[in-house]
């Protein structure tokens, strides 16, 4: 009987493996870089830093400090002290170095999109008496930012590699079939149907591609885990329960299935041209 | 109420398995055989020779269905051939036995597994089969290399394990093509001897080789292929056929 894991057979099963490993590995990285990027997106919508220019000294910054407290989509506002500054500025100033600092930091409740952010803190400073500009603040429709493009060419750009892999596994899948060709070939004469053939071949194909996908998927999987307690040094269990999500793991959850179905399809189309061939000398 | 049977079907009844009448056939541009005429039947044995290339191995393409006839009439198990569709092909291919000059088979199942091949395409378990299976091996002489792997058997075993493939449905049309092919004068009858013993049973067999000597070990039909043309060189009466028996 035939050993489904000798020679060219366990040749192409680790291609499979590798093809669902690229697949998931890569749709980890994409959630990777989606929640970096929403991360970085719900960081910047809800900060804002305001200079004050008028009045001068610190009962501008005192009277600016008030006003934006009293503003409607403010959490909190807190001057910027010196050591802020230079820890800001990398640490290539020395705190004492710097001259006055007439900046407040503002932490924002999250706001709808379109929202003129920077013109409604403007205008709050103004009623206090307080001029002043906003020198960095949510942009307008926040969501469709630089942010939100990444988040897009992540997921897009996960999709179309695990179709890449698939096709690459749906087209190993088709030397399963050249290989079992003298099988199609037998079974054509002794009366099989095209479908009976090749679903024989495409049966074992897609056993093959499912489990391939299995242990590419757990093997990204562990990959992917041990990149995480790379990245962040000393997380605990529980952090890491609580960090990874259910969507998260859709990728390894996907690969077997993904790959039995392309494993399948590639080699019944295979087997199906050689039952032709073996059908019609003529 | 009785189903109304087609002319094909009624020359099926009569005996008849295969009649080419003005067939030719042949591979892409080639013509290979030319206004074939053609009968087997039932209980019988027709013995095609002829040179190399004459159009012997077309010929049992074309009574195995794996050629189309490009024009006469091919009626083969009740069936009009050129009418057939493709899952009524397959059926006839079960009632078809075929012995190939190089016979295929999967080359890392035992002889046992191989030959076994049509009942289990046919839906049969082990335990259905099992006992046929044996008698046969044994019908063949291939006992002592049933278990082996096809790759192991020499080329008379691997012909012996053709022949007892292609009997192991209980086919009623039986095909060799070249079947002594390698084999000593006394193997080669001993194998013709073997496929004509299944006419006792109903089958009609039709043998194609280049060796004329092997009209002599059987009741048959002698046909001559050359160049494409197929003629009936002698048919035996009767009563040569009780003198085998």
């Amino acid at each position: 009987m035939i050993n489904a894991f000798a020679g060219v057979e366990r040749a192409l099963f680790w291609t499979l493996v590798f093809a669902a490993f690229a697949a998931v590995a890569a749709g980890l990285a994409a959630r990777g870089v989606d929640r970096v990027a929403a991360d970085y997106e719900a960081a910047r919508s809800n900060y804002a830093i305001v200079r004050v220019v008028a009045p001068e000294g610190a009962s501008g910054i005192a009277a600016a400090e008030l006003a934006l407290s009293q503003a409607q989509q403010v959490v909190s506002a807190a001057p910027m002290t010196a050591g802020r500054a230079a820890a800001l500025l990398g640490g290539e100033v020395r705190a004492e170095d710097l001259p006055e600092i007439r900046l407040i930091e503002v932490e924002l409740a999250p706001a709808a999109p379109y929202v003129d952010t920077a013109g409604d803190l403007v205008a709050a400073l103004a009623q206090g008496g307080v001029t002043a500009e906003v020198i960095e603040a949510p942009n307008e429709g926040a969501g469709a930012g630089l942010a939100g493009r990444v988040r897009n060419a992540a997921f897009w750009g996960s999709i179309a590699f695990a179709l890449i892999m698939a096709i690459i596994v749906s087209l190993a899948a088709r030397g399963l079939a050249a290989r079992r060709r003298e099988m199609v070939t037998v079974m054509c004469d002794l009366g099989a149907t095209r479908s009976q053939a090749a679903g024989r071949v495409a049966d074992e194909a897609a056993v093959m591609g499912l489990y391939a996908g299995l242990i590419g998927g757990v093997l990204a999987g562990v990959a992917g885990l041990i990149v995480l307690l790379l990245v962040i040094p000393g997380i605990s269990f529980d952090a890491l329960q609580r960090m990874i999500l259910p969507v998260d793991l859709v990728p390894i959850a996907a690969a077997p299935l993904v790959a039995a179905i392309a494993a399948g399809a590639g080699a019944r189309a295979a087997a199906g041209y050689f039952h032709a061939q073996a059908a019609r000398l003529g | 109420m009785a189903r109304a049977t087609t002319p094909e079907q009624d020359l099926l009844e009569r005996g008849v398995l295969a009649r080419l009448s003005g067939v030719d056939a042949g591979y892409k541009t080639a013509t290979v055989l030319f206004g074939i005429e053609f009968e087997a039947r039932a209980g019988e044995v027709a013995l095609i020779t002829g040179p190399a290339a004459a159009g012997k191995t077309t010929f049992t393409h074309l009574l195995r269905l794996a050629l189309e006839p490009r024009s006469g009439r091919c009626v083969i198990l009740g069936h009009d051939i050129a009418r057939a569709t493709a899952r009524t092909r397959a059926n006839l291919k079960k009632r078809i036995g075929y012995v190939a000059e190089n016979p295929t088979f999967i080359e890392n199942w035992t002889a046992f597994d191989n030959i076994a091949m049509p009942l289990r395409l046919a839906g049969l378990k082990p335990r259905d089969y099992i006992d046929d299976v044996r008698e046969l091996v044994e019908f063949v002489g291939l006992t002592d290399a049933a278990d082996l792997t096809i790759e192991k058997l020499s080329g008379a075993e691997r012909h012996r394990a053709a022949i007892a493939r292609a009997l192991a449905s209980k086919p009623a049309l039986i095909l060799a093509d070249d079947p002594t092919a390698g084999m000593s004068p006394a193997d080669g009858r001993r194998i013709v001897r073997l496929l004509a013993e299944m006419r006792r049973v109903g089958a009609g067999v039709v043998v194609a080789s280049q060796d004329e000597s092997l009209a002599d070990c059987a009741p048959l039909s002698h046909w001559r292929m050359e160049r494409g043309r197929l003629s009936l060189v002698k048919q035996t009466a009767s009563e040569e056929t009780e003198a085998y028996e």
